[in-house]
């Protein structure tokens, strides 16, 4: 008795660990409120937006038309590979199923690298590299559902319709084909759940404009992802399910053939042939998604190939920019500057512009990968602020390469009903006073940065002595942290979990719209200061074209369009002036000049100093 | 008689280093049932494919009605096989599969109908069409089998032990149903099968086989009655298979006893095989016959005893009798000179291995 209720139970926890995650994703999808952590009441309005979203929709007629596509193909490739293999002799037979098997075994990011490096020698990336990368690894899924079925095929059938007159090919076809089928149609649905599932070998494939829907959601990551996301992920979710559920019944139907009742086998021919039907419907939708993609991707004339944050531009400007000068964009995004700098480095895609973080910037400009630019030539760089010129000093002191795209700081949000007397200070932070309440960054460089500045050293020091005097200082608050986050951190204040956290400007403007009570402030020590900027990359070949580009962007329409996108901080003065009041006066906003007078931007650090970093912080992480 | 339909002319088959059939010879007349009987391997099978296209001799070649088809792939022979295992197409019909052969010549539907009905008609399973294969017992199975081979007329019909997988009730009816088709149909019949009983029953012909050798050819009653060889002896029915010494004509010596028997033309002390089959021993009262025996065993096996007698000459006799001895009594044996067989010493060593096995199994 107690065995068998242990077993319950223990199922019953294997199941919750497995779907509540999926059931929390599938909640918060109908969730009025935009944060995780406030139910403002069921809406659908996120279904709805989905389905409006034209970035998504591409997004999933791409996932789609790939997962068909490369599905078909591999299960045509796939299907004649195992007849081969089957022939075999039985050590050949062994040492092939070995090899096919690799690929399923292999790591993803491995496979992913490795078919970037060859397809990028064979020609550039586009939406046909990611259709050949997922061919690839769908064919051995259509192996190894075919083989079993071969395995127990008739082949005296395939010789009893050749004696009755047929040739090879219509023997094949007519008996030997309906066999096989149960096992290439479950070989496909794998294929198309596997393309569709998967992340990493897209992502390192894909060529600019390229988004399936998990590299789309992927590129949400750095700005929290959205409501429209977790709608997308839950039908996704169905989706597979549905797939499931169908191969299974497919499998099923080899288990019962014993039983033999006529009726059963009637009713199971008519089922066959309707999923024939459905199979081959879903492949002219797709056929027809393919039509349209291709007529996308083919457009000639001028282009450029923007490298971007993602979610960090209005995807309509885009759009507007191609209406107005005819010139295409592929845009391409990724979510940190390590990603940005190794994917350009490695010239696998020829990015014209690229937008990323000051240190970033200086290190790219240090190797020579930027062009000049002349910001006369650009008319509406009138627009920017012209101190940014002098805050841009450590990365472009001459202000030749750069134009400025959205800045911010790094500061305190804190809840005004929990804290007593104003916080303006980092002291709050080491004081004791929040004690357990207090949310750092799970971020090295942003931690250490709020020791330095409090202790009052330049975040970007490289001495030593200084170094380990803020890590002491970090190891000695560790007990009044509540955690380390980075994302979660503004949830953890909006949900009431915490009373204040570090985070950046741009996130604490959106904790202030979920609840009212939360504040923002830059503390008196100085913070950091970060400016996101464009540059006009050495591979670019039409430069007229990047500089209009450059001063579209600067417009303030557009620029007041992108503003509304992401709210961080604008460079833009005639953005800024045309706002609202409240906005002008939100610090997490406009930061006053004089709120970011000690502020510093970050500088790369040599070697030595990353490595004495690192370890450090290992060392206050670890204890 | 009839003609020649298919001649095999020096067909030689090997499967990596095993060989499977060697320089063989045969020739089959329209018409004709003709069966090829042998133990497992002996070839019987690769030979049916040989013919029905399915393999290519290495060496040799297959003329069908002076044609030579050597090299012409199955679709276009005039010959059906009915498969060992059936091979019905499990996801079609019987209709179906019945007219699988006339769809692909393009025969119209209302003839391909009519020749379903007569052809489910002719195997007595009419009213199936719309069966599945799978909902079948064996031999309805097999009947299918057979009718969608013979709705496309082919002038020969391949058999690949065809009974094998049904019970023993079950073949002894397909046996007689397999002889009025024949009859029926007019048409040659090559049965592949190992069970010699089913060949006597069926056969104008009877091809013995072993290890890709043709042993005998000839009638069910000469390949019993007259066996050419120890093999084809043991074979077909059972047999006490001695060994002997011709002294002279007419004259054989078996335990230094002397019989009396039929042959002539051996060298004077020559040694052979004699063959005697178990129901020609007689059994008489220990006085009249021409050696003395005890029984050692009796067993019942319906129709006759199959009784073991030790012979004062220190032979095994392995009797076929209706009357009943109970064992340790003593007996008179006696074979008249008809039943003996003489037969050369087999030449081969495979023969004498195969043999020697054999008596060993028998004692």
């Amino acid at each position: 008795m107690i065995g068998r209720s242990l077993g319950k139970i223990y199922m019953a926890l294997i199941i919750v660990f497995l779907y509540l995650p999926i059931l929390v994703l599938i909640t918060l999808s109908f969730n009025a409120s935009r944060s995780r952590v406030v139910w403002n009441g069921f809406t659908l309005k996120w279904y709805r937006e989905v389905f409006e979203n034209h970035v998504i929709m591409s997004a999933f007629g791409t996932t789609i038309a790939l997962a068909v596509l490369s599905s078909l193909i591999a299960c045509f490739i796939g299907l004649f590979a195992a007849l081969g293999i089957f022939a075999m002799k039985k050590r050949d037979y062994r040492i092939m199923l070995f090899f096919t098997n690799i690929p399923l075994l292999n790591a993803d990011i491995v496979t992913g690298i490795a078919l970037m490096l060859w397809l990028v020698r064979l020609f550039p990336l586009g939406f046909t590299s990611v259709l050949i990368s997922h061919i690839t690894f769908n064919i051995p899924y259509v192996i190894l559902c075919v083989l079993p079925k071969l395995e127990a095929a008739d082949f005296h059938q395939f010789e009893a319709a050749r004696d009755l007159g047929a040739s090879s090919f219509h023997a094949f076809i007519k008996v030997m084909l309906p066999d096989l089928l149960p096992g290439l149609l479950a070989g496909f649905f794998m294929a198309v759940t596997m393309s569709m599932d998967d992340f990493v070998i897209t992502y390192f494939t894909k060529g600019p404009g390229v988004n399936t829907l998990s590299t789309l959601i992927y590129g949400e990551i750095k700005k929290g992802i959205k409501p429209e996301m977790y709608a997308l992920s839950s039908l996704l979710f169905l989706l597979v399910l549905i797939i499931l559920i169908v191969v299974n019944i497919l499998m099923a139907d080899q288990d019962n053939k014993k039983d033999n009742m006529e009726r059963t086998q009637i009713r199971r021919r008519t089922l066959m042939k309707k999923i024939v039907l459905l199979f081959m419907m879903v492949c002219a939708l797709s056929a027809a998604l393919c039509a349209c993609a291709g007529n996308n991707a083919s457009d000639e004339g001028t282009e450029l190939t923007v490298f971007n944050y993602s979610e960090y531009l209005d995807p309509e400007m885009i759009a507007k920019f191609t209406k107005e000068t005819g010139i295409k964009i592929n845009y391409e995004e990724a979510t940190t500057p390590e990603e940005m700098y190794t994917k350009f480095s490695s010239g696998a895609i020829s990015y014209d512009l690229l937008c990323t973080s000051d240190y970033m910037l200086k290190r790219l400009i240090d190797e020579g990968r930027a062009q000049e630019i002349d910001r006369s030539a650009i008319a509406n760089y009138s627009n920017i602020d012209p101190k940014f010129s002098d805050l841009s000093k450590s990365f472009d002191p001459d202000g030749k390469y750069t134009v400025p795209y959205f800045w911010g700081t790094v500061g305190i949000l804190y809840n005004t009903k929990e804290t007593d007397g104003p916080v303006d200070s980092w002291d709050d932070l080491f004081s004791g006073k929040y004690r357990g309440n207090i949310i750092m960054q799970d971020s090295m460089r942003d931690s250490f940065m709020v020791a330095l500045k409090y202790l009052g050293y330049s975040l970007n020091t490289k001495d030593e002595a200084q170094i380990r005097e803020a890590a002491q200082l970090l190891k000695d608050q560790k007990s009044d942290v509540e955690s380390y986050l980075v994302d979660e951190a503004r949830d953890e204040v909006v949900a009431g979990n915490a009373v204040m956290a570090v985070v950046y400007s741009g996130e604490a403007y959106l904790g202030h719209e979920y609840n009212e009570d939360l504040a923002y402030v830059v503390p008196k020590e100085g913070s950091n200061l970060w400016i996101d900027s464009w540059i006009v990359t050495d591979n670019c070949k039409n430069k007229d074209a990047a500089v209009k580009f450059l001063d579209f962007l600067c417009r303030e329409d557009v620029a007041n369009a992108n503003f509304e996108y992401i709210y961080y901080s604008t460079p833009n003065t005639a953005v800024v002036q045309s706002m609202d009041e409240d906005l002008k006066n939100d610090p997490a906003i406009i930061p006053s000049d004089d709120s970011i007078k000690d502020c510093e931007v970050y500088e790369a650090f040599d070697e030595k100093t990353t490595q004495l970093y690192n370890e450090l912080w290992k060392e206050i992480k670890a204890e | 008689m009839s003609k020649k339909l298919i001649e095999l002319k020096s067909i030689s088959k090997s499967f990596g280093a095993c060989t499977v059939i060697e320089e063989l010879d045969l020739y089959i007349r329209e018409n004709e049932f003709v069966t090829l009987l042998g133990p497992s391997g002996c070839g019987k099978t690769t030979l049916l494919r040989i013919i029905g296209g399915f393999e290519t001799p290495d060496r040799g070649q297959v003329f069908f009605d002076g044609e030579d088809i050597t090299k012409l792939p199955p679709n276009k022979r005039q010959v059906n096989t009915v498969f060992q295992k059936y091979a019905l197409f499990s996801h079609m019909t019987v209709a179906e599969n019945i007219a699988f052969g006339l769809r692909i010549k393009k025969k119209p539907e209302d003839f391909i109908r009519e020749r379903i009905k007569y052809a489910l008609d002719l195997v007595n399973l009419s009213g199936f069409e719309e069966r599945m294969p799978a909902s079948l017992s064996g031999g309805q199975q097999q009947r299918i089998a057979i009718a969608r081979a013979i709705v496309n007329e082919p002038k020969v019909l391949l058999l690949d032990e065809p009974l094998g997988a049904l019970d023993l009730k079950l073949r002894q009816e397909m046996q007689y149903e397999l002889i009025r088709l024949k009859n029926e149909l007019g048409i040659t019949f090559i049965y592949v099968t190992h069970d010699q009983e089913e060949a006597l029953t069926m056969s104008d012909t009877i091809v013995v086989m072993n290890r890709g050798v043709i042993q005998q050819i000839g009638t069910p009653e000469s390949i019993y009655n007259e066996p050419i060889n120890a093999f084809v002896a043991d074979f077909i029915g059972e047999s006490n298979i001695i060994d002997g010494i011709m002294t002279a004509d007419r004259q054989v010596v078996i335990g230094g006893q002397t019989f009396e028997c039929v042959d002539t033309g051996f060298e004077k002390d020559q040694p052979v095989d004699v063959v005697i089959r178990p129901e020609d021993v007689e059994l008489l009262p220990p006085d009249k016959g021409a050696v003395t025996g005890k029984v050692t065993s009796v067993i019942f096996k319906g129709v006759h005893y199959e009784i073991q007698v030790m012979s004062s000459i220190g032979i095994n006799f392995l009797v076929q009798t209706t009357q009943y001895f109970s064992v340790d009594s003593l007996v008179g044996i006696n074979v008249i000179p008809d039943n003996f067989q003489i037969m050369h010493k087999p030449k081969s060593e495979d023969e004498q291995i195969l043999r020697e096995g054999e008596d060993h199994e028998n004692q």
